[in-house]
C-alpha cells in the first residue's frame, strides 16, 4: 500500500523552502564505484522495466533525472 | 542534450531520461497526484519540449529518485554492470560530454594495451545560466510557479 504522506511530501505542492529543502539530498546519493541500487521504470506505454534493464543495453548509460517544470 | 544524445549513440552510449516529480508545479503542470497524470507531464516533456530521448517514468512515491538523491536535474553514466563512473548535481552538456569523451578514451587506451587503474576525483564543473529560458518555463507551468519561485529567491 503506498505511504499517501510520503506521496504528499515528494510530490509538493508549493515550492516553499520547508516542502523542497527536504529532498534535495545529493550528498546521501549512490557512490561512484560501486553497484548501483535498481528500481522499476515504467515506458510512456505503461510497460514496466527498470534501470538495470536500461544500463544493460548498453556498454554505457546517461541518465538525466528530471521533470518538465 | 538531444544532438549530445544522438552524438554518442553512434558510439555505442545510451541516454535516457528519467521522469521524476515537478519541482515548480503550476495551474498548467499541477503537482502529481496519479501515474496517470505523471505519464501526462511525461508525454508534454517530450512533445512540448522536445525530449527526443527515450522517456522512463519513476514510481509515484519517486523511489528511484529519493534513492539518487532527489535533486531536480541531476545526470549520471553508468556502465553496463551497473556501476556509476559519473554523477553531477545539476546536467550540463558541456561536462556531459567532456566526461563522455574521457571514459570513452579510457576504452582505446585498455585497447591498446595501457594498463590503468580507476581512481576517484572531485571537479567543480560550471553552467551556463539562462535567467530567461528558466523563466520563460516557469510561466509556462504557471503564474503561480513564478510568483512561488520569486519568493524563494527573490
Amino acid at each position: 500500500m503506498p505511504d499517501s504522506d510520503l506521496l504528499t511530501r515528494y510530490n509538493y505542492d508549493e515550492f516553499v523552502p520547508a516542502k523542497f529543502g527536504q529532498w534535495l539530498n545529493f550528498a546521501a546519493s549512490p557512490p561512484l564505484g560501486g553497484l548501483a541500487p535498481d528500481f522499476p521504470l515504467w515506458h510512456l506505454d505503461g510497460s514496466e522495466t527498470s534501470l538495470a534493464a536500461i544500463w544493460s543495453h548498453h556498454t554505457y548509460t546517461i541518465v538525466e533525472f528530471g521533470s518538465f517544470t | 542534450m538531444n544532438a549530445l544524445a544522438e552524438r554518442f549513440s553512434e558510439r555505442g552510449v545510451g541516454s535516457i531520461f528519467l521522469y521524476t516529480h515537478e519541482a515548480h508545479s503550476g495551474e498548467n503542470y499541477p503537482h502529481l497526484t496519479s501515474m496517470e497524470q505523471k505519464f501526462r507531464h511525461a508525454r508534454a516533456l517530450r512533445d512540448t519540449l522536445g525530449v527526443m530521448r527515450p522517456i522512463l517514468v519513476d514510481a509515484l512515491d519517486g523511489a528511484c529518485h529519493r534513492a539518487y538523491g532527489s535533486m531536480p536535474n541531476t545526470s549520471w553514466i553508468f556502465t553496463q554492470s551497473g556501476v556509476p563512473i559519473y554523477k553531477s548535481d545539476w546536467t550540463d552538456v558541456h561536462s556531459l560530454e567532456n566526461a563522455m569523451e574521457y571514459v570513452l578514451n579510457v576504452i582505446e587506451r585498455r585497447r591498446s594495451g595501457e594498463r590503468l587503474a580507476p581512481f576517484r576525483v572531485e571537479r567543480l564543473d560550471f553552467r551556463h545560466q539562462d535567467q530567461a529560458a528558466f523563466y520563460k518555463g516557469l510561466e509556462r507551468n504557471g503564474p503561480k510557479a513564478v510568483r512561488e519561485f520569486r519568493a524563494a529567491f527573490g
